[in-house]
């Protein structure tokens, strides 16, 4: 569907302004780009509502707001980075409030084979990969974010190559600067039988209203593995908005694993290509929010070759007056006999007042596929419940387990028993009774 | 240790317990039994302090507290113990995590530090054996995939492990063949204790083949209608329960 176009909102005002900075890059190529994105954004502007794809999330509170595109300084210290991290004993990038920073980031023996940067300085190693996974005449958001990206990380594994330790981009918005907007572009190239892990993870420092923009783009050749795992845990006053997208050769595994906990508004849209033969996506989620959040999760897969299977599996628990959208589809295209796929989105819902929009599709234009997919939405179980009271825990400590216990089973399929942990952790600190359940 | 005086309990205005009265002190195993529908399974819950129910009339002392007054998880915490007719599946939460957040609620009840990870899992390895069950039953999910009898061994092993004062077991039996009958009596019967009391709730005579009762009440229609010592249950079996429904017919509302 061609996305409507409207009036362009206030949100566009200043960044009119940055055309002329196009050129930042000093490369002509990405020059061109941003320039044809300028083009798209002013044609299509952000999606409304009508918009099919758009339909349960409003992006009006954010065409409303002026975002600043320029940070002030930024005064993250290494203890703060310390702290924000996910991992311990990992390639550390960190990007604080749009910025690289060489100085906080963590990139000593970098293994052979592994390639890291910054976009700033790697953009031309991955010319002909950067904007191939995305479109940007499909998409407001990512024709703003490919005229405006500033910085991110771009990640190349050599053939033949096991990355193991595992790779954490750390994004901090610091609140040192009001109304901060942030646009950053990830590549991952993994080439041939070659294998890492790679960790998003987003974490605001303080209340301030901002806005991170990010596409993430991935190339998988042929049996190559990524798993892939994104954490978002900005302010609550954040509006956060990613694209991750990947095309895979035959043979190729991405494994990706979303889970969303800040922001006000969070919306995700993450899209495999299924291009080669035996190549598989998982794409798992969990996603915890209450008071006024918004969260929107948009995944489809294509299936576009015989033999491909693919793996879903999307949880979320709602409190409070917060609001969900999961919208998953998987397309079966025409000649991708003996596909194999399977969708859930399964929610627990722990107050009146939340709601969610679950939308599970498959469109199979394949006869010899096993397809499968369902959605679930549900209420704590008062047996369960009191089975745990008659046992001596209080109310809010079953409550917490109960759901824990819905939630882990998102954790259990992660493959790195290090990350699960860290994530198990970080979910059981959001629960009411942080820590006290599992 | 517990008194249940003139009980009266409804669910959803509709009277199922209507006056029980009974004493149970310190040490002594009550049977108390019945047909279908005469409010076994509502006592019990109500007991334990399940939501759903209405206390129209009558109290409950429970060492000298009032029971009706504490939620559910306060009345575990002081050491009253409900075993499940129909144990719950809690698929996510492992039963040992439920075993240590079950045994430390109840140490900090009493004032006491949580035990650590070695001298808990020594503890629990001993009631294990109690209750033959393997170790493999703890990393599993809270009775998620066990066997009717398992689910019952699970629950007497949660008994032997919390050491309650006070234990209802509410239709124990049901489900059990005759060597998972012997294996959860045995371990019942390890447990009787001078300060420990046990209420048994059955439909069936046969449970009290294995463990014998100080005392055998009849609840019929929402009211203990007869009590005696174990020859009671005996000649319940001889008789069936509308002997009993015969004779209590003559008593007035």
């Amino acid at each position: 569907m061609k996305p409507s176009v409207r009036q362009l909102p206030e949100v566009a005002t200043p960044f009119a302004s940055v055309a002329e900075a196009l050129n930042v890059d000093q490369m002509p190529w990405l020059t061109e780009l941003r320039q044809q994105a300028l083009k798209q954004f002013n044609s299509q502007g952000l999606p409304s509502k009508k918009v099919e794809d758009w339909k349960y999330t409003s992006l009006w509170g954010f065409g409303q707001q002026t975002f600043n595109h320029d940070a002030l300084v930024h005064a993250v210290t290494a203890e703060q980075v310390e702290q924000a991290a996910l991992l311990e004993n990992s390639y550390r990038v960190v990007i604080v409030d749009g910025q690289f920073s060489s100085a906080l980031s963590q990139l000593d023996n970098i293994e052979d084979g592994l390639t890291l940067s910054s976009l700033s300085t790697g953009a031309a190693q991955v010319q002909q990969h950067l904007g191939q996974q995305v479109d940007i005449a499909k998409a407001g958001l990512t024709a703003l974010n490919t005229m405006l990206m500033k910085d991110g990380i771009v990640i190349t594994v050599a053939a033949d190559t096991v990355i193991n330790k595992p790779i954490e981009l750390l994004v901090i918005n610091s609140g040192a600067t009001d109304d901060l907007a942030v646009h950053l572009r990830n590549v991952l190239v993994i080439k041939q039988n070659s294998k890492a892990t790679f960790i998003e993870h987003y974490i605001g420092l303080s209340d301030q209203v901002a806005m991170t923009n990010v596409v993430t783009e991935v190339v998988l050749d042929e049996a190559a593995e990524l798993e892939h795992y994104k954490l978002q845990q900005e302010s609550d006053n954040a509006f956060h908005i990613a694209t991750l997208a990947a095309k895979q050769a035959a043979k190729s595994n991405w494994h990706t694993n979303n889970i969303s906990l800040g922001a006000q508004f969070a919306r995700n849209d993450i899209h495999s290509r299924l291009e080669g033969e035996q190549s598989h996506t998982t794409m798992d989620g969990l996603y915890l929010v209450n008071k006024q959040q918004h969260v929107d999760n948009h995944t489809r897969i294509d299936h576009l070759v015989p033999n491909t299977t693919s793996n879903e599996l999307y949880k979320g628990v709602l409190d409070d007056e917060s609001h969900a959208v999961f919208n998953g589809k998987v397309m079966v295209h025409k000649d991708a006999q003996k596909t194999d796929s399977n969708q859930k989105n399964q929610n627990l819902l722990l107050s009146r007042g939340c709601e969610i929009d679950t939308k599970p599709e498959m469109e199979i234009y394949a006869d010899d596929v096993i397809c499968g997919h369902g959605s679930t939405v549900g209420q704590i179980d008062q047996d369960q419940l009191f089975y745990l009271r008659a046992r001596g825990l209080d109310e809010v400590t079953a409550r917490s387990l109960l759901t824990y216990a819905f939630a882990v089973d998102v954790l259990e399929r992660i493959p790195s028993p290090e990350i699960k942990a860290a994530l198990a952790d970080v979910i059981e600190q959001r629960l009411p009774r942080g820590g006290a359940a599992a | 240790m517990l008194e249940i005086k003139n009980l009266h309990a409804s669910i959803d205005g509709k009277e199922i317990l209507r006056g029980i009265n009974l004493t149970v002190n310190a040490g002594e195993v009550h049977a108390i039994m019945g047909p279908n529908g005469a409010g076994k399974s509502t006592l019990s819950n109500v007991l334990a302090g399940r939501d759903g129910y209405e206390i129209t009339q009558g109290e409950v002392i429970y060492k000298n507290e009032d029971l009706l007054a504490l939620a559910a998880e306060e009345r575990a915490q002081r050491g009253l113990f409900l075993a499940f007719q129909y144990p719950v599946e809690i698929p996510g939460v492992s039963n040992v995590y439920l075993l240590k957040a079950a045994l430390n609620a109840v140490r900090e009840y009493q004032g006491l530090d949580e035990l650590d990870a070695m001298d808990f899992l020594t503890l629990v390895r001993s009631k294990l054996e109690l209750v033959q069950m393997d170790e493999k039953f703890l990393n599993r999910g809270v009775n998620e995939g066990f066997s009717g009898g398992e689910k019952k061994r699970n629950e007497i092993l949660q008994m032997a492990l919390l050491e309650p004062s006070l234990a209802i077991l509410d239709e124990t039996d049901s489900g059990l063949d005759i060597d998972a009958l012997r294996i959860v009596s045995d371990g019942v019967n390890a447990l009787r204790s001078p300060d420990r009391s046990i209420v048994m709730i059955t439909h069936y005579q046969r449970l009290l083949d294995y463990i014998v009762p100080d005392f055998v009440h009849v609840l019929s229609d929402g009211r203990i209608v007869k009590s005696g010592d174990k020859e009671l249950a005996k000649e319940l079996e001889k008789s069936g329960y509308s002997w009993v429904n015969e004779e209590s017919a003559g008593l007035p509302a």
